[in-house]
């Protein structure tokens, strides 16, 4: 049975039927930031020990996006055979965007502010021929 | 602070130059700058050096291997990198030093060698680093995060294809016009519209190409600069920036911003340009030219409205009226632009500031700007970074 993994770790819950990305937040001056690592506080925030790793939502609405038309260079794993690939960033309720591959709908069926919902796919593999996982967002 | 003086500039052709290093570039560049200032090495008081991040040791530590190159004088040596404003930002320091009074003639250089193809994540590979994870979870490329900035921009204001395509002629008209320039043909908008799609919605002639070059500027306090050119040109403002919170833009190199704006788009560069205007005691409406940086035809819209030339959504009229060229309201980009040399990240900055002093000197041939006095260079920056600089004569 083909093995798969998160192509890299500590980036979203796995395995999982409902993944969620993992993300930070600083309870103080309410800052969410992704990934957990990349801390970001408001400038006026007066506790930054109040960071707390999070779960975020799993349901957004796409701000806008993109198709790429050429496969991405390493460290990327693109499939084979290569098809042209949508990439979003999308809105979250704790009021940050996150990137992602687009997947679930025709390249003609993507629509700006489209509902979409966090997943995890495999694309490419790594050298010893497993799967590798990244998170997308799907149109829902 | 006293006031401070170009009187001298250089540049190595931007291209590809597999045989030669860096400081073989970057020695061009310094040489033909210090002939503009009819000085000899030895007059160099102190050396600021852009790094170049793709070289190893010695690309992080530029100032030795050029003095080697040069002749070893034992000045002081400051080695910067500020991802696409590194070059102005070499420019700013040996700026601050002179105005300090610090030194009296101090040299700004830069050159980089660019790698083949789209740009990647840059160092040891760190999976907690943003930048690696946009390449290695998602494969976004630099121009596309432009593209998604693009996109909300046309939904915005309408923006057509028409109009992504009008800047890059626009900008091909001034390169036709400057020797200096790696790319010389005047395009058509039909020739763009029908380049490859690459980042969809922006075209192949939409989007920089990235080439080698080198670049460099002699400052000196500005009551003995006329013992060294003619012309000197007065540095009349500069501004540096990094990020507001709250700025929503997509930031190169990062998987995660804010949804609601509270700061301006491009933040970085709007506060950058917002401290080299009060620096000078001037505004938008004193700037005769601007050099800014069109990676792309997205940049092209969106800079001019953020250093305040005029409205949000109001480039895209500026272009069908032409007002961005010669005789227009602001041209943009006489030197022809990154569309025209291909962008040579660390060293950009300088060669704005070439095509600047060289306008206000008269210099600039055919792409002359008539009664050009101030003139100014923006650069965009990679994980929000930003340098302006303010010239008149």
């Amino acid at each position: 049975m083909e093995k798969q993994r998160p192509a890299e770790e500590g980036l979203f819950t796995w395995p999982s039927d409902e993944p969620q990305l993992m993300g930070g937040r600083c309870k103080s001056c309410n800052t969410y930031f992704f990934p957990k690592y990349y801390v970001r506080h408001h400038p006026d925030c007066q506790d930054h020990s109040a960071v707390e790793e999070v779960l975020l939502s799993r349901q957004g609405k796409l701000d806008s996006y993109t198709i790429q038309h050429f496969p991405a260079p390493p460290p990327f794993t693109n499939p084979e055979p290569f098809a042209p690939a949508p990439i979003g960033w999308v809105s979250l309720p704790e009021g940050i965007s996150i990137p992602g591959r687009l997947t679930g709908c025709e390249l003609e069926e993507i629509e700006m502010h489209m509902d979409v919902e966090l997943v995890v796919e495999e694309e490419g593999k790594d050298q010893e021929g497993n799967g590798l996982l990244i998170w997308k967002w799907r149109k829902k | 602070m006293r006031d401070v003086a170009v009187i001298g500039i250089g540049m190595h052709d931007w291209g590809k130059f597999p045989d030669k290093t860096f400081v073989d570039m970057s020695a061009v560049a310094i040489k033909e700058a210090l002939a503009d200032a009819s000085l000899e090495w030895k007059d160099i008081q102190e050396l600021v050096a852009g790094i170049w991040v793709w070289g190893s040791i010695s690309g992080l530590n530029p100032g030795a291997s050029i003095t080697a190159m040069m002749g070893e004088t034992g000045i002081p040596t400051t080695n910067i990198f500020n991802m696409c404003a590194t070059a102005t930002n070499v420019f700013r320091a040996a700026y601050n030093i002179v105005a300090s009074g610090s030194k009296d003639i101090v040299l700004a250089i830069a050159a980089d060698k660019s790698p083949k193809g789209f740009f990647t994540t840059v160092g040891v590979p760190d999976p907690k680093d943003p930048d690696y994870l946009r390449w290695k979870m998602i494969g976004l490329t630099n121009p596309g995060y432009w593209a998604i900035q693009l996109r909300k921009r046309m939904e915005e204001y309408g923006t057509t294809e028409r109009h992504l395509a009008k800047a890059k002629v626009a900008a091909s008209k001034f390169g036709a016009l400057n020797p200096r320039a790696l790319y010389r043909k005047v395009y058509t908008e039909e020739e763009v519209l029908a380049s490859d799609m690459v980042c969809d919605p922006l075209r192949l002639f939409e989007i920089c190409a990235t080439r080698d070059g080198a670049a460099a500027a002699i400052l000196c306090s500005a009551d003995i600069a006329k013992k060294y050119n003619a012309k000197p040109v007065t540095v009349a403002g500069v501004g540096e920036g990094s990020s507001v919170y709250g700025d929503p833009t997509a930031r190169l190199g990062l998987i995660c911003g804010p949804v609601e704006a509270t700061a301006p788009l491009i933040s970085e560069s709007y506060v950058s340009a917002q401290m080299a205007y009060k620096s000078a005691g001037l505004g938008p409406e004193d700037i005769d030219f601007v050099e800014l940086p069109d990676n792309s035809s997205w940049h092209y819209l969106q800079y001019p409205e953020s250093l305040g030339f005029w409205g949000p959504g109001e480039t895209e009229r500026m272009l069908d009226d032409q007002q961005t060229g010669l005789g227009g309201k602001l041209p943009i980009n006489t030197s022809g632009g990154i569309a025209s040399f291909g962008e040579a990240v660390g060293a950009q900055g300088l060669l704005q500031i070439h095509e600047v002093v060289t306008q206000l000197r008269g210099q600039a041939g055919d792409r002359q700007v008539q009664g050009a006095k101030v003139g100014m260079t923006q650069t965009y920056g990679q994980l929000g970074n930003s340098a302006t600089t303010i010239l008149k004569i």
